[in-house]
């Protein structure tokens, strides 16, 4: 394709594409030329005429002219042809709909089989429907075609006969003589007699399709660039997939004509017309269930029409959704701590051969002269020169480039050789946020790999390990500027995931400030002004903390030389987590762990990962970037970036294996502990073999013995590297860098030095292997630590062969794991985005979807940006209220009533959560008027520039908010928190629960309060949760089943009953039910069935044994446990309707984790309280911050139809209502054709669709129209 | 789910009073044309609420009317939101 150059129009763009069925007529008014021969080429290379290469329909050859048009290859749009059917064939896409067709229209007459009142009825619903709606939903179409049932017209009184499909394409009519095939030929028949109105009852739009031409008498050939040939090295030509199938189609057909003329035997015929029908069915659709796929001579299965179309590789995805580009590059990348934060190295190489065009003006016509006499190959140079009438030179050809640089003029347009501070965007896939592209300046540098800063390693979540990363040019001015302002590395510190720096120091740098910042760190004036020089700065030397004997400078004082002045700030270290302070001392700390900076200078504390660490909310840098601005955070962390580097490199830093030995005391040590555990387990074997361990609820014996073992050597393994721990000093290099928060944790430290651990799969020991064993050496049911994969030794030491392949065992799995987790993590992510791509923020702070439904009244329902709030909070008040007050000095104090009084006045422009978050942080400090007065002001401008943009594309924002971290979770489920017994699906797995909407969560809970009178009593918790535990007649009942006398006895058991409080009332209800003789006698039930046969008597007998009498029917398990001072019952399995009008429950507090449950139970509002509830408890047990507007807007999205919906192509994504984005995502084929039947119109206002047409995206920048009213004359 | 829990259990609470469920009015006539008016839109643009929820049937709204509904806001504190009944 050509590219657009500057000054070129654009006099048309599309505004809507609509769908529709070709009719035979349109095929023929279309066509060039009649196929008639089923050959392409004679022997001369020429295409035969008529034949599948006709020159007709267009050219291949670059310098043939095509000769219906006359144009080249390159402007020759090419011409269809046709095929004349000699019998009319079906289209396969259309089956479904010519037998819905055929089915419910009347043989006879054609029109549908339905009462002329009940069309009045279902015209007025369409009708209604579209006055209240605006579209006919699709279940209004559905019931239409259900309803037409009758056994005869309503109209001619022809009788109905029923018709099969015999997929995939032969229909039957059983007639009362028996079945007969229905030809073609006479389906197109009743298709045609259909009537229009008739047709619009079922959804068809007829202006666009009639059903008569889904049974097809031409076929379209298309033009040979759709299907061009390719000529190999050797000279022989190989022909297109669709050519082969058309070579196929044509032959047959000629076959069958000839047949037809000549008057062969009727079974000949019918015989031939079948194979027609198979290769034009194999024509569109190679893959339909049925029949043999069509095979290349190769036996490699045809790629035809719809197999181009579909599928990740397929037209849709792979290429009109996205494309293969130019201006790119690729290469490994490498770190380079010199490069300052938002630069990319680039490889001299790359940088000439990626180019940008600049117009040539008086002010840069010199230097762009010298770029194209060094011509394409001598960096810095050019590769074209455009002139103003489009002709394009390029200089690789030109031989004398001074002349020709010497004609340059203004106006042309030289595309030259990227160069330093250039903007390109850099990218690393898996693309999973914005963060993965941003933009970079260009720093040409040698060697061959692309340089970046590592402190922006996070946001694209890269190392070093041989990563590759794509480079981009931005070509126009408009492009380049857009990267600019809104793309820029420090313009994307802050994720719009959590409000928190993403951005930040990591591995070393942490290492070193903890080491530069700790309270023993002096250093001297050479080395102090090495450090000041390389991390450029250029101010005088601070006075030195020592002066005597020599000057020294403490690390602190050389770390706040970069911190902005003014600044004040406190907070703990991350070294504050390892201590286990029961209290804390603050400024009194005694680990140096409480920071304190005050205008500007560290006063004390360790600056760590928690003050400058990438992924850290709250910290020091994230106040830099909140309080002094993108530029100024981003020369910050450049210049501690080269200061730490420096440091860390003259000092030297390394951990070394003689680091990791522990001395044999403590190896001593740690061996008696780990005999006394060996001891331990073998005691519970011990009980377990004679019957005496205690048995844990919900758990066999196996089972609760597995968990008492697993819990000693949990211990052992923590407390062998308790005492490795111990051992270490801490200027040990490994401590120092989990202190850090570097790298590793003490865990690792422990692994490494004292005890492996247990070795686990699916988080239980390892069991598999040999019969009751793991290997063939151990004693069958050996359940002792050894056998089943705790390995004693630790990683310094080295593992025995046993141990080495358990271990080997629990890594496979953590591999296995890591790969299917991608995998399903990136679904979901493919879903969420699909389904969220098209929301935005309206000018009226609404979030629209493209056709201008509301999703939410206001973003995040405070219409507060998560990228630019507080880590979630619009306003970070008590951090305002310090900084007003340095400004204000004490005066007399406000009223109560004033401030009260300034806050009224305000109420409207606040959300009430801050307003009242303002008030109580005002009622609590003692200011002046003038304080309350500047700080309210403060406030209200804080959140105004906190609130999200007009434009901004918050659904993909939070689709990428919820999918990105998805990467990050574990697939395992896990243990109740508290509660040993109870599992519950958490991490992904849950979160895909969740979002999928599925109709039984695969664990289902309640939580069950009880009201006052019951909540404070353990034994009436008991009781209500006993009401709720199911009780089946079984449970309480002797059943004997007679199938001799046809009779079921039942002879209740007292005893039970009262255990359960079964009353006979509860039993006689139960039993009402029964459509059996049934009678009671006292404790005696008899059922008697007659005139029933064996089978189903058997089914009832078991039916009648598991009778609910009383309870929850799916209810599992009651548990009933103390939470928060009061006694609650959890349930496994849920029943909310049942359980909410028990008498003691407290149904105001009591729910369920079933969404659709809750849905239908309390409504979608409550359905839409759980599905934010649930997700944000899934994220948070992962330690996963993600703000809640990303959850509520999902939430909102799934219940926006009053229906809870799946985030996926049966919900969300299926009632999109551009059928280009839905072909786009998945099922591609029905929706085009589903589209094309009802004749829809696509808007493009969404995403998908304009990505696909080429223009430019509704969002952002691209949602800014101009309209113009025109005088009205 | 079985059958039977299918079936809708009428619930003998107010249902308002659930920590899940928040307060659902009938807009008036006139509240509706304001509405529409605010944010230049037309009644089917509005998020769905189904006639046959059991917070719409407590109130008796029917299909066609438009609901003002007081969420409880992780926010922002509370919120006020609006949604259309429709069949089903």
């Amino acid at each position: 394709m050509k590219m657009m150059t500057f000054g070129e129009e654009i006099f048309k763009s599309v505004n809507c594409i609509g769908f529709s069925l070709l009719s035979p007529a349109e095929i023929r008014k279309l066509s060039v030329v009649e196929i008639q021969t089923a050959d392409t080429y004679d022997e001369d290379g020429v295409p035969i005429t008529s034949g599948l290469m006709d020159g007709r329909l267009g050219t291949l050859e670059p310098r043939q002219k095509c000769r219906t048009c006359g144009n080249t290859a390159s402007s020759c749009p090419g011409h269809f042809g046709l095929i004349e059917l000699a019998e009319p064939v079906i289209h396969v896409s259309f089956v479904k709909l010519v037998y819905k067709l055929l089915q419910n229209s009347c043989r006879n007459c054609g029109k549908i089989m339905l009462p002329q009142e009940k069309i009045d009825n279902f015209r007025n619903s369409i009708k209604e429907n579209i006055e209240r709606l605006n579209t006919v939903p699709e279940d209004v179409y559905k019931k239409i075609l259900k309803t037409a049932k009758s056994h005869e017209c309503p109209y001619c009184g022809a009788k109905r006969y029923p018709i099969e499909l015999a997929k995939p394409t032969s229909f039957y009519e059983s007639i009362e003589s028996g079945a007969i095939k229905l030809t073609p030929s006479s389906i197109r028949e009743r298709l045609e007699r259909i009537p229009e109105e008739d047709l619009e009852l079922i959804g068809m739009n007829t202006s666009t399709a009639r059903p008569e031409w889904m049974v097809l008498q031409v076929l379209p050939v298309p033009p040979v660039s759709v299907r061009p040939s390719i000529t190999l090295e050797s000279g022989i030509r190989s022909e297109d997939d669709l050519t082969h199938k058309l070579v196929d189609i044509v032959r047959i057909n000629q076959k069958l004509k000839e047949a037809m003329e000549s008057g062969v035997p009727i079974n000949i015929i019918q015989e031939l017309h079948d194979l027609l029908q198979y290769h034009v069915t194999t024509y569109f659709d190679n893959e339909v269930s049925g029949i043999p796929p069509a095979r290349h001579r190769s036996g490699r299965p045809l790629k035809t029409i719809c197999q181009r179309l579909r599928g990740k590789e397929g037209r849709f995805r792979g290429n009109l959704s996205g494309k293969r580009v130019d201006f790119s590059a690729r290469t490994v990348i490498s770190p380079d701590i010199n490069l300052d934060l938002n630069e990319v190295g680039v490889p001299i190489d790359i940088a000439s051969k990626l180019t940008v065009p600049e117009r040539v003006t008086k002010w840069n016509i010199e230097e762009l002269k010298k770029y194209i006499e060094n011509g394409p190959d001598n960096y810095p140079g050019a590769l074209y020169i455009v002139r103003p009438d489009g002709r394009r030179i390029r200089l690789e050809f030109v031989t004398e480039r001074k002349e020709l640089a010497e004609s340059l003029q203004f106006g042309f347009i030289v595309e030259r050789h990227i160069k330093k501070g250039d903007t390109v965007l850099f990218n690393r896939q898996p693309s999973l946020h914005r963060m993965s592209i941003m933009a970079h300046v260009v720093q040409v540098l040698p060697y061959k790999t692309f340089r970046l800063n590592p402190c922006v390693c996070p946001p694209y979540n890269a190392d070093f390990d041989g990563d590759e990363m794509n480079l981009h040019v931005p070509q126009s001015e408009e492009a380049r500027t857009e990267a600019k302002l809104l793309m820029q590395v420090q313009d994307q510190i802050l994720s719009p995931r959590y409000g928190g720096p993403i951005i930040g120091a990591i591995r070393d740098l942490l290492s070193s400030a903890y080491i530069l910042t700790n309270k023993s760190t002096f250093l001297e004036r050479e080395q102090v002004n090495r450090l000041l020089v390389a991390s450029g700065y250029n101010n005088a030397i601070p006075e030195p903390d020592i002066k005597k004997p020599n000057h020294l400078w403490s690390g602190k004082s050389i770390f706040s030389l970069f911190l902005p002045k003014g600044m004040n700030f406190t907070s703990k270290s991350n070294l504050c987590t390892m201590y286990k302070c029961k209290k804390c001392l603050k400024e009194k700390c005694l680990y140096d762990s409480y920071i304190v900076i005050k205008d500007g200078i560290l006063k004390q504390g360790v600056i760590d990962k928690n003050s400058i660490g990438a992924e850290k909310s709250e910290s020091l840098f994230h106040r830099i970037v909140k309080d002094f601005g993108p530029e100024d955070a981003r020369s910050f962390l450049n210049s501690i970036a080269k200061l730490l580097d420096r440091f860390i490199t003259s000092r030297g830093f390394t951990y070394a294996i003689d680091e990791l030995e522990v001395s044999d005391k403590i190896k001593e040590k740690i061996k008696s502990a780990m005999n006394k555990t060996e001891n331990k387990v073998n005691e519970l074997i011990n009980k377990y073999k004679t019957g005496s361990l205690e048995r844990l609820p919900g758990q066999t014996m196996d089972g609760s013995l597995e968990i008492y073992i697993m819990n000693e050597l949990s211990k052992v393994r923590d407390l062998a590297g308790e005492y490795a721990e111990g051992y270490f000093s801490s200027d040990n290099n490994g401590i120092i860098m989990t202190r850090a928060g570097a790298r590793g944790s003490m865990l690792n430290i422990g692994q490494m030095t004292a005890c492996l651990g247990q070795q686990s799969i699916r988080g239980k020991r390892i069991l598999r292997g040999y019969r009751d064993r793991t290997m063939p050496f151990f004693q069958l049911g050996d359940a002792g630590a050894e056998a089943r994969g705790f390995v004693y030794s630790s990683y310094r030491s080295g593992l025995n062969p046993i141990e080495f392949f358990f271990h080997a065992m629990g890594g496979r799995e953590g591999l296995v794991d890591t790969a299917v987790r991608t995998q399903q993590s990136g679904y979901m992510q493919r879903r969420l985005i699909n389904a969220l791509e098209h929301l935005k923020i309206e000018y009226d702070g609404t979030v629209r979807d493209s056709s201008g439904n509301i999703i939410q009244f206001k973003y995040g329902e405070d219409g507060v940006d998560a990228a630019k709030s507080d880590h979630g909070k619009a306003v970070n008040i008590e951090r305002l209220i310090e900084s007003v007050k340095l400004v204000f000095p004490k005066g007399s104090k406000a009223s109560k009533k004033f401030i009260e009084e300034e806050i009224v006045k305000v109420k409207a422009n606040l959300p009430n959560a801050l307003k009242n978050r303002l008030r109580n942080a005002l009622l609590e400090e003692d200011g002046s008027r003038k304080f309350v007065e500047e700080v309210i002001n403060r406030v209200l401008e804080n959140y105004n520039k906190s609130l999200i943009e007009p434009g901004e594309a918050a659904g993909i924002i939070s689709a990428q908010s919820i999918g990105e971290p998805g990467t990050q979770m574990t697939l395992r489920t896990f243990h109740f928190a508290g509660v040993r017994e109870q599992n519950v699906t958490l991490g992904l797995p849950r979160l895909i629960e969740i979002v999928d909407a599925r109709k039984m969560p695969s664990t289902p809970m309640m939580t069950v309060r009880l009201d006052k009178d019951c909540r404070k009593s353990k034994k009436k918790a008991q009781e209500i949760a006993s009401m709720i535990t199911p009780t089946s007649l079984e449970d309480i009942a002797m059943i004997e089943s007679v199938i001799t006398d046809m009779k079921i006895y039942a002879r209740l058991d007292p005893q039970a009953m009262q255990k359960r409080g079964v009353s006979m009332g509860n039993v006689e209800t139960a039993i009402e039910a029964i459509r059996y003789d049934v009678e009671v006698n006292g404790h005696d039930i008899e059922v008697s069935l007659k005139d029933v046969e064996i089978p189903k008597f058997q089914k009832f007998s078991q039916s009648f044994k598991s009778i609910i009498i009383k309870g929850a029917p799916d209810v599992k398990r009651t548990l009933v446990l103390e939470e928060e001072g009061e006694w609650i019952i959890r349930t496994e399995g849920s029943g909310l309707g049942y359980v909410l009008n028990l008498p003691g429950v407290d149904p105001r507090r009591t729910s369920s984790n079933n969404i659709h449950e809750v849905a239908s139970t309390l409504g979608i509002e409550a359905g839409r309280n759980i599905i934010i509830q649930e997700a944000i408890n899934v994220l948070e047990e992962q330690g996963l911050d993600v703000d809640v507007r990303h959850v509520m807007l999902v939430a909102d999205m799934m219940t926006s139809s009053g229906d809870v919906l799946q985030v996926g192509r049966h919900g969300v994504s299926g009632e999109k209502a551009s059928p280009l984005a839905r072909a786009a995502f998945e099922i591609a084929i029905p929706t085009m054709v589903d589209a094309a039947i009802k004749g829809t119109q696509d808007p493009l206002k969404g995403v998908a669709e304009n990505v696909i047409v080429g223009r430019e995206i509704p969002m952002g920048t691209g949602s800014i129209e101009v309209y113009m009213s025109m005088r009205k004359k | 789910m079985s059958r039977r829990s299918k079936k809708l259990i009428e619930l003998n609470f107010n249902l308002f009073e659930h920590e899940l469920i928040p307060k659902h009015e009938i807009l008036t006539e006139t509240e509706v044309k304001g509405l529409l008016e605010r944010f230049h839109i037309k009644p089917y643009q509005l998020p769905y609420i189904k006639a046959s929820d059991p917070a719409v049937k407590w109130i008796g709204a029917k299909p066609g009317d438009i609901l003002k509904i007081s969420r409880k806001s992780l926010t922002a504190g509370e919120s006020l939101i609006h949604k259309y009944v429709v069949e089903g």
